[in-house]
């Protein structure tokens, strides 16, 4: 019967730190020889142990350098019946173990130390880390060789603890190649850490600590090049935003459309959003963009995409093609890739929401300016009110009105439209209006104020490609005279003698800041009684109802002709017409800006009258109302 | 380490190992000794228990200082078996006259 295999679960070891020096080594490999003698090995074996250690710890002493000569390597010894494991660890920077090391010549004084460990052991291995490397060296041993068992028995065991062997010799490597490369793991995530701190402080992938992160992966990878894409704003464009060199500072190129064919490995890897691999030396195509890097390079090419967002690309290699990236390195860069997207979607969120709260307050800004913009007190005189209106369809609108007592009974009437947005309009708008008063106290005709405020704003209009529609009327409520010129404006409402229908007032001329010099016509009426008047901006007439209907002149007219009341406040009539607008909206998103500035008679029989106060009415924000002795501006 | 000169004869002795720590000890202390002009020089190496490579390298420059020398012989005598598979493996028994008695 054949004696039962006791293999030991676990190896029998002994692991010794030593002093970098000669004593040191001799006392390790004396010690490792003592810890093998104890496990039952033949002095006869013991020898080459003892000397594999002594010859691996010199060299681990001899070719440490800088701080790492201070570093104690370790020496081990796995011991089981039926193999040995000799390891040294050392903190070298390492060397190429060749397969085999032919016999050195005799007559060399030095050199013999791994030819004579791979003579003695049967299998040696050489793991390097970052910081530390491992010499393995194994030797299989027979064993039940002074067993009592019987030949057959002792066969047929030593069959079962072959594979045995087989096994652990296999399970060992494995396990020592796990330690090599969870220590380059370690590596790894400590520079994606120390990226991740000075994230903090930089809001540039490009420079900064996007091209300290690829410095690492670099050094991790044994890569010597690397050329990282970033999408462009366009997100047609692939422009190079980082590069190990100068000259791979290359071309942008263009992002393939779908069904396209991707021209290069960059722009195959970011259509497929897949890591691409690449070897030039196989590569057809002399447009190919990575042949910069040289006709030998191999390499990988990462996509950087986030949830299907594609912000860029990652190409990481070597110059020549005979040491390509290895599984594990290749591994590296895609998770380095991975990394590189979350960031750089996370950095331009968060420049977008920068961005976002600069448009929110230049809108307020802009809102601010429209306030002060608008006539805080409209003139007053006796037996008739005067009251604005005025909505806005975004924070800032490019609609005002103004309005000038010339003496005790008449006025200047103005209302425009600057065609265009934002702060701009709004800046236009407050110089139209103090050119306005300036022009007025020269010459109250309308005709000569809009030649003067033309050629006074033309440069500028004209260098930003900007212009104003707007009307000018004069009113002289003794004579009830009316003369209005326009430029480009919509026509001035009102009721003329004999209480007829509600009249339009067409003036012609040229928007301000067409042509450098323009003449503007005149245009007279008489006011009926009771006296109305109303100048307003096409928001007004465009106003649309939910089914695109617009307001229209026709609807504006019929309306004034029912709300125009004797001796109702133009405050009254202003709010009447500002629900009456909102209402026709009926929700709909408003296109444009509404401002209107109404003349109405307060007392039917003429006699002296004080308009009062203006009512708020709340309209949609940003908007506002002025009416005639008041400072109200309702604002919600 | 015993070192005796016996007129023509160099003779080293109880040397129990040759290794990093002593190698080059003695080597020098050896090499002292030949500028008496010895014609033959053993090294007994009977007592020698372990050498690594840096005792090989000893012995290499103490070849090197005696085939300078005109017709110095360098003997080793009665290494143990473990040494002699060492020297053969490293194909340095070319280099000396390996003397068992």
């Amino acid at each position: 019967m054949a004696a039962p295999s006791l293999e030991p679960a676990r190896p029998a070891t002994i692991r010794l730190a030593f002093a970098p020096d000669p004593t040191s080594i001799r006392a390790v490999s004396t010690a490792i020889r003592g810890f093998l003698s104890e496990q039952g090995v033949a002095d006869r074996e013991l020898f080459s142990y003892e000397l594999c250690i002594a010859e691996a710890a010199n060299n681990a002493v001899e070719h440490a350098r800088g701080p790492a000569r201070h570093l104690k390597p370790v020496a081990e010894a796995l011991f089981t019946p039926s193999q040995i494991e000799l390891r040294v660890t050392d903190h070298t920077a390492g060397f190429e173990l060749p397969d085999h090391i032919p016999p050195p010549s005799p007559l060399r004084e030095r050199g013999r130390g791994l030819f004579m460990i791979q003579s003695a052991m049967d299998e040696v291995r050489y793991l390097r880390g970052p910081t530390e490397n491992i010499l393995i060296m194994r030797k299989r041993r027979r064993v039940f060789q002074q067993g009592p068992s019987s030949p057959e028995g002792a066969s047929l065991e030593a069959l079962t603890l072959e594979e045995c062997r087989s096994q652990l010799a296999e399970a060992q490597s494995e396990k020592a190649a796990m330690e090599g490369e969870l220590s380059f793991r370690s590596e790894t995530l400590a520079s994606v850490f120390r990226c991740c701190a000075e994230l903090g402080n930089s809001d540039e992938i490009s420079d900064g600590f996007g091209g300290r992160l690829l410095v690492d992966l670099l050094h991790l990878t044994s890569a010597d090049w690397y050329v990282l894409r970033l999408l462009a704003p366009d997100g047609r464009q692939l422009a190079v935003a980082a590069a190990s060199d100068a000259e791979l500072f290359l071309e942008p190129i263009a992002l393939a459309a779908p069904g396209d064919a991707a021209q290069g490995f960059e722009s195959l890897a970011a259509a497929k959003r897949a890591p691409t691999g690449f070897d030039l030396r196989e590569c057809v195509d002399r447009t190919e963009p990575l042949l910069a890097v040289g006709a030998e390079a191999t390499g990988l090419v990462c996509p950087l995409s986030f949830g299907g967002a594609l912000v860029g690309t990652l190409a990481v290699g070597r110059r020549t093609g005979d040491f390509p990236l290895g599984k594990l390195q290749n591994e590296v860069v895609r998770t380095f890739a991975e990394f590189l997207a979350i960031q750089t979607l996370g950095i331009r969120r968060r420049r977008e929401e920068v961005r976002n709260r600069v448009v929110e307050r230049e809108l307020e800004i802009a809102n601010e300016i429209q306030h002060l913009l608008l006539p805080r007190t409209l003139p007053q005189l006796a037996g008739f009110g005067l009251a604005g209106g005025w909505q806005s369809a975004r924070e800032v609108g490019g609609d005002f009105y103004d309005a000038i007592a010339v003496d005790g009974h008449s006025l200047v009437l103005m209302i425009a439209d600057v065609m265009g947005k934002g702060v701009p309009a709004a800046l236009f708008a407050t110089t139209m209006r103090g050119l306005l008063r300036g022009l007025v106290e020269r010459s109250a005709d309308p005709a000569q104020v809009l030649s003067g405020l033309n050629r006074l704003l033309f440069p500028e209009l004209s260098s930003v490609n900007m212009f104003i529609t707007a009307q000018v009327v004069h009113v002289n409520l003794e004579s009830r005279q009316v003369t209005a010129a326009g430029a480009g404006h919509c026509p001035v409402l009102f009721i003329p003698p004999g209480r007829g229908a509600v009249s339009a007032l067409h003036t012609e001329g040229l928007p301000l800041g067409v042509l450098p010099e323009t003449a503007y016509r005149r245009a007279t009426t008489l006011l009926g009684n009771p006296a109305a008047l109303l100048l307003h901006t096409d928001g007004l007439t465009d106003t649309r109802n939910p089914d695109g209907k617009a307001f229209s002149q026709r609807r504006l007219k019929g309306w004034m002709a029912a709300n125009i009341v004797p001796g109702r406040p133009a405050t009254d009539v202003r709010d009447r017409l500002a629900t009456e607008l909102n209402r026709y909206r009926d929700g709909a998103t408003m296109a444009d800006d509404q401002a209107f500035l109404l003349l109405a008679e307060e007392t039917a029989d003429g006699a002296n009258h004080v308009s009062r106060g203006g009512r708020r009415v709340r309209l949609q924000r940003g908007s506002f109302l002025f009416s005639a002795n008041t400072r109200v501006a309702a604002k919600t | 380490m015993k070192i005796e000169n016996q007129g023509q004869c160099l003779t080293i002795s109880e040397i129990p190992e040759l290794t990093a720590v002593n190698s080059a000890h003695f080597r020098d202390e050896v090499r002292a000794n030949m500028s008496a002009m010895p014609s033959v020089i053993e090294i007994n190496l009977s007592q020698t228990r372990f050498m690594d490579s840096s005792g090989l390298g000893a012995l290499f420059v103490l070849y090197r200082a005696a085939s300078k020398g005109k017709g110095v012989i360098l003997r080793l005598l009665n290494p143990t078996p473990e040494i002699q598979q060492l020297l053969e493996l490293t194909q340095m028994q070319q280099l000396f006259e390996i003397v068992k008695r």
